[in-house]
């Protein structure tokens, strides 16, 4: 009994940690997509705020019917289409994260119920070419907390985003750059290094 | 065996991890990741349990994620650090050690429902964000964690705008805790602001003010009438009071009253002090005056909120043609901000200050300052309460009367009184500490009378702290006076018995005298009569002397003694005495040879003497009294401090002259110092008891013969008689060597013939003439 | 082009339109070329006046610290590299002047256009008189709302032309970045061409049948 409960939960360990190899790529890709476009944002956020310092009947644009407010307006509007498409890419990491979420929950649930069949030393014993029952539930565990906190974050910092509020949308692309966490990054990038040879034998 | 707790792994920040080794895990028959609740010392902490890596035993490691509210008071990030919350509980857990027994394992259902309440970092934010959107929030935070009723959730960790999430309630039967998973509903309570949960928290215990009653309900009332009828008051229309000025010398405890109704209330608190606003920098002060408004309205959006300033007079000096520009602004930049207050917004501003002289009166109309309160010196009855709520922790002897302690402690504030505890306290302390070997029985550790008592000397209230007339002397005993029966019969009339009896003379509708002159030859004993009567009756004793009087300033000496004056009506019951007043005051009818000074110095103390009415900042107590407790044994008491209070609203003028002839006849009429008395010089029966006196702690020989040298001392004042003695003693040491041992007779003798009278006849018939025709004396 | 109102009773037919409909046809087409080839120029302009910006700026930083370097070969060396910057500035703006100019031809193009088409109404006007054509030209629209229709486009682009120009004048004499940057931002976005004009330019192209639903 035992012996099958302990089969069985590796199995699904594998599956957990080859869904999360995968995730991780789609995470990346979707992550990488937002920068340009976050970028985009502080720029017209730079120029919002150019447009309202400048005081345009002092200048050479002066003969222009309403430009200010035209102008407000295009870029306003252009705030806004970068948004929308940022909320979209935000839909997709919420897709990425909820699977790993569900696969982990799912994993600890199965181990929740074999573990009176599971003993803890068997569970916290390493070896050569596989870390401990342990060990890897701890690093999916930190895993699926790394990208629900991650999502969680860059959902807030795009909420808190208004279009009148130009110093907020200015550091848009510095805080979301600094929501970027590489030694979690990393710590994640290891785990799936560590189980490697777990994952191969099979 | 124990375990040693080590400071968490940052490994694990964020989660709610428990890190133990795996044999204790085996042994509390934990699995990996199943609940387990740490019970510490300040609090509970609900975490999971994990193995160590190293998997070595005897340790532990813990997140304080999910703990209940005390002990996350001191997880609160500091705003000067910005370091990871979790680093905080470092220093409380080095050096802890638990047992196994508080380590709790616990079997936790899946959530199907709770409900929390959210606290964000700033009140902005609360306002920009919808609440769909912070719940969605909290559900995210939540999910994966075990949490338990009335837990505090620390999620700071994440970097959102959500810091902290408190569990009301989780709904799953008798369960107190649980696993919160996707398919758990999540209700929001309520969005605070860490800062406003954190105030009642952090708060330190209210110091219990006594007497104070009637202004702290007042000031409740303020505060709680618009929250809890926000509608009948927009329905009759009023918009609510706005602001409150305390108006009260030093130490009665203004401060203290407003942190107390604040926190009755539970209201926010925002202070502004007087001097730490000012900046050097041009703007600088108005700046700071308009972010503390700025801090007030927002905190206000959450509830009632307090803008406390102290100290406003600093602040806002009256405004004058030739005053700074800078003052001005500020003053300009209060008026401006408190009109600015819509009616809306539910915060109050009490300013407190001990100078209300000093502000600008554009503060004080309706509309701004709405209301002032008059906190006074306190009566009897509140120095009573007061004493009993400062002693409150002190652990007392059967001894102490504190309503003796009232009596005696006229002047002290609330700061004072409770300097005076401890004082005694402190005195108790060295007491037993001296005399530890003699006193270490039951008795020992707490205070006695006596330790009130010696601190009442070490402990001057604070109104005569730093002021003129006040004088040191040690306490004299009537007894220490020989003869004139009848002078200190009326003295104690006049001063004793309105404290003694107060019932007998209201029953009889009489009030006090309200001044008393003592004149006589010098040498009589008038100061020393003075100082009897002063000691006798706990009253405040202020004196003044001429040279204390006069300064090359024009208009010092009037102001010294308008001064002298309300600092007595300030701390009354109090005598004032003025001796040699002749020398002070003079008389207005004598022409030129009086300076000016002297004309307008008695003008003013005319005027004190019975002028019009107290000004409204010295008012004290209030004419209804609160009639809270009402035990039997307890009312006659009180009804006699009540009658006490009211017989002892007065300052009692004595004054002494040997000159009464060159008084000003205004001085001398009824209502002013209405009681003349003449202090013989003493008879000879007098004399007898006078040489008794001195001679008490003499060596007298057998043949002394002291009542024939009573009859030989006629025209002898008492200071004569007392140098007569002197005289007598230093003679025997002269003649009879260093080793004498008694005095004797033909040594008194001796000394007499060397000793002259200092009074003759004809100056006594003046004395006595001079009152004769118009008034009966003694 | 005399008698073709015949042709004009067949609406929607496709072949071969001749006479009115058929020059509607073609200038619908042509708008739309000339706009793409608009915005084409526009985006170029655009790259352009963001580097003359750039230019200016880098030479305001090159120009402060050799204020504070009292050397003298820093000096030339900098006064070098000025040189070699305002020379790149002088050719950017020599490009962008001749952008400017291709966007004038556009609207010169443009404006012949829409005096062709009132030419057409006033044609109508004369054959039909003032009650117009019997039936519409195509779908819907009179003749008259094409005239209306393309001079209402003319305008939006010759307000936006006579906007270039003056950025083009002022954009390289300008000292304050924060100008400058509201330079680049109405080249960019074209405050004067609205949304109501690109839906002006669809609906003519559906009118006259280049697009369908």
């Amino acid at each position: 009994m035992s012996q099958e409960a302990l089969l069985s939960l590796r199995q699904e360990l594998r599956k957990c940690f080859r869904s999360l190899e995968a995730s991780r790529t789609v995470w990346g890709s979707a992550l990488e997509e937002c920068s340009p476009l976050l970028s985009s944002l502080g720029n017209l956020a730079e120029q919002l705020r150019a447009l309202k310092c400048v005081e345009l009947l002092n200048t050479p644009l002066a003969k222009f019917p309403d430009l200010q407010e035209r102008l407000q307006h295009k870029l306003t509007q252009a705030a806004d289409t970068v948004l929308s498409k940022l909320t979209e890419k935000m839909d997709a990491l919420q897709v990425v994260k909820d699977s790993i979420s569900k696969q982990v929950f799912a994993l600890f649930q199965l181990y929740e119920q074999n573990s009176d069949f599971l003993d803890l030393r068997s569970c916290v014993a390493r070896s050569a070419i596989s870390p401990s029952i342990a060990d890897m539930l701890e690093w999916l565990q930190d895993a699926e907390y790394y990208y629900r906190v991650q999502y969680v974050q860059r959902s807030s910092l795009l909420q808190m985003l208004k279009p009148d509020d130009l110093t907020l949308m200015e550091t848009a692309p510095k805080r979301w750059a600094s929501l970027d966490s590489p030694s979690r990054e990393e710590r994640i990038s290891d785990a799936l290094f560590q189980v490697s040879f777990f994952l191969e034998s099979e | 065996m124990d375990l040693t707790v080590l400071p968490p792994d940052l490994v694990d920040a964020g989660t709610q991890r428990c890190r133990l080794g795996p044999a204790v895990m085996e042994e509390l028959r934990l699995k990996i990741g199943s609940p387990l609740l740490v019970l510490l010392p300040q609090g509970a902490c609900l975490c999971t349990a994990w193995p160590r890596s190293d998997l070595a035993d005897g340790y532990l490691q813990f997140q304080t994620t999910c703990t209940t509210p005390k002990l996350s008071v001191q997880m609160f990030p500091q705003p000067s650090g910005g370091k990871d919350t979790h680093d905080e509980l470092n220093v409380n857990t080095a050096k802890l050690h638990l047992q196994r027994s508080q380590l709790k394992p616990l079997t936790c259902p899946h959530l199907k429902r709770l409900r929390v309440k959210v606290l964000v970092q700033s009140s902005q934010q609360k306002m920009t964000t919808s609440t769909r959107f912070i719940q969605e929030l909290a559900k995210e935070l939540l999910t994966g964690l075990y949490v338990h009723e009335k837990h505090l959730v620390n999620v700071a960790g994440a970097g959102t705008l959500v810091q902290f999430l408190e569990v009301e309630n989780v709904n799953s039967g008798s369960h107190k805790a649980g696993l919160v998973t996707a398919e758990t509903r999540l209700d929001l309570g309520s969005v605070q602001t860490v800062q406003r949960y954190q105030q009642p928290a952090r708060r330190s215990p209210a110091v219990p003010l006594g007497g104070v009653e009637e202004v702290f309900a007042s000031l409740k009332e303020m505060l709680e009438v618009p929250l809890r009828y926000p509608g009948s008051l927009k329905w009759l229309g009023l918009p609510c009071p706005r602001g409150a000025l305390l108006v009260g010398p030093p130490g009665v405890g203004k401060t203290q009253l407003v942190r107390n109704v604040v926190q009755a209330v539970g209201a926010a608190f925002v202070t502004i002090n007087g001097p730490v606003v000012m900046g050097s920098r041009p703007g600088e002060s108005e700046e700071n005056l308009r972010r503390a408004f700025a801090q007030a309205r927002e905190a206000a959006l959450e509830g009632p909120c307090v803008l406390f300033i102290d100290e406003i007079d600093a602040l806002c000096p009256r405004r004058s043609a030739s005053g700074s520009a800078p003052e001005n602004r500020i003053v300009a930049q209060l008026l401006t901000l408190m009109d600015g207050i819509g009616s809306d917004e539910s915060f109050i501003i009490i300013a407190a200050t001990n100078q209300p002289d000093a502000l600008d009166p554009a503060l004080r109309r309706p509309g701004r300052f709405d209301r002032e309160v008059v906190v006074g010196v306190p009566t009897l009855q509140q120095r009573f309460r007061i004493l009993q709520s400062v002693s409150h922790s002190v652990p007392l002897s059967s001894s102490v009367n504190l309503r003796v302690l009232a009596e005696m402690t006229t002047g002290y504030v609330g700061a004072d009184l409770s300097a005076l505890c401890r004082e005694a306290a402190l005195q108790a302390i060295l007491h037993t500490a001296q005399g530890r070997t003699e006193e270490m029985d039951g008795e020992g550790g707490s205070v006695g009378m006596e330790h009130f008592l010696s601190a009442l000397r070490l402990v001057p209230p604070s109104c005569l702290r730093s002021s003129v007339g006040v004088s040191d002397f040690l306490p004299v005993s009537w007894e220490r006076i020989g003869g004139l029966e009848d002078v200190k019969l009326k003295l104690k009339q006049s001063i004793e018995w309105p404290m003694k009896f107060p019932e007998a003379l209201v029953r009889m509708g009489v009030r006090g005298p309200r001044g008393v002159l003592l004149y006589g030859p010098p040498g009589c004993a008038k100061t020393t009569l003075v100082k009897a009567a002063a000691s006798a009756s706990h009253c405040s004793f202020l004196t003044l002397s001429g040279a204390q009087l006069y300064s090359p300033y024009v208009g010092d000496s009037e102001r010294t003694l308008a001064q002298l004056f309300r600092q007595a009506r300030a701390c009354s019951p109090s005598i004032v005495f003025l001796d040699e007043i002749d020398s002070m005051v003079g008389s207005r009818g004598d022409g030129g040879c009086r300076s000016g000074v002297q004309a307008q110095v008695l003008s003013v103390l005319l005027n004190e003497l019975d002028g019009v009415g107290f000004k409204t900042t010295e008012r004290r107590g209030s004419s209804k009294t609160m009639q809270t407790e009402g035990e039997e044994q307890e009312t006659i008491q009180e009804k006699r401090m009540e009658l006490q209070e009211v017989c002892n609203k007065d300052v009692m003028i004595v004054a002494a002259t040997n000159r009464p002839d060159a008084l000003d006849s205004a001085l001398l009429r009824p209502g002013r110092l209405d009681h003349i008395i003449y202090v013989p010089p003493p008879e000879q029966q007098a004399r007898l008891a006078i040489l008794q006196l001195h001679t008490e702690k003499m060596p007298l020989d057998s043949d002394v013969n002291l009542k024939d040298l009573a009859t030989q001392t006629h025209l002898f004042s008492g200071a004569d008689l007392e140098s007569l003695c002197k005289e007598a003693a230093l003679l025997a040491l002269q003649e009879e060597g260093m080793s004498v041992s008694t005095v004797q007779h033909q040594h008194f003798l001796k000394a007499l013939q060397r000793v002259s009278p200092s009074l003759t006849a004809h100056q006594l018939l003046q004395y006595q003439l001079l009152f004769s025709s118009t008034l009966s004396c003694s | 082009m005399d008698g073709n109102h015949s042709e004009a009773t067949t609406p929607g037919r496709k072949g071969n339109l001749t006479g009115s409909a058929r020059k509607l046809k073609d200038d619908a087409a042509d708008w739309h070329n000339l706009i793409l080839k608009w915005d084409r120029l526009n985006d170029e302009g655009s790259t352009t006046a963001t580097k003359i910006v750039n230019c200016r700026i880098s030479e305001k930083s090159v120009k402060e610290p050799d204020v504070v370097e009292e050397d003298g070969s820093s000096v030339a060396a900098s006064e070098r590299r000025v040189n070699k910057s305002s020379q790149e500035l002088q050719e950017e703006c020599v490009n962008l002047q001749n952008i400017v100019d291709k966007m004038a031809h556009v609207l010169s193009k443009m404006e012949k256009m829409v005096s062709a088409e009132k030419g057409i109404c006033e044609l109508e006007m004369f054959q039909y008189g003032a009650k117009g054509r019997p039936a519409p030209l195509f779908q819907t629209w009179s003749t008259q709302q094409f005239a209306e229709v393309s001079s209402r486009l003319y305008e939006a682009y010759r307000q936006e032309l006579a906007l270039k120009q003056t950025i083009l004048q002022e954009l390289a004499h300008t000292a304050n970045t924060d100008l400058s940057m509201v330079y680049l931002s109405s080249w960019l976005y074209q405050p004067y061409i609205e949304d109501s004009t690109k839906l002006l330019l669809e609906s003519l192209l559906m009118e006259t049948g280049h697009r369908t639903l």
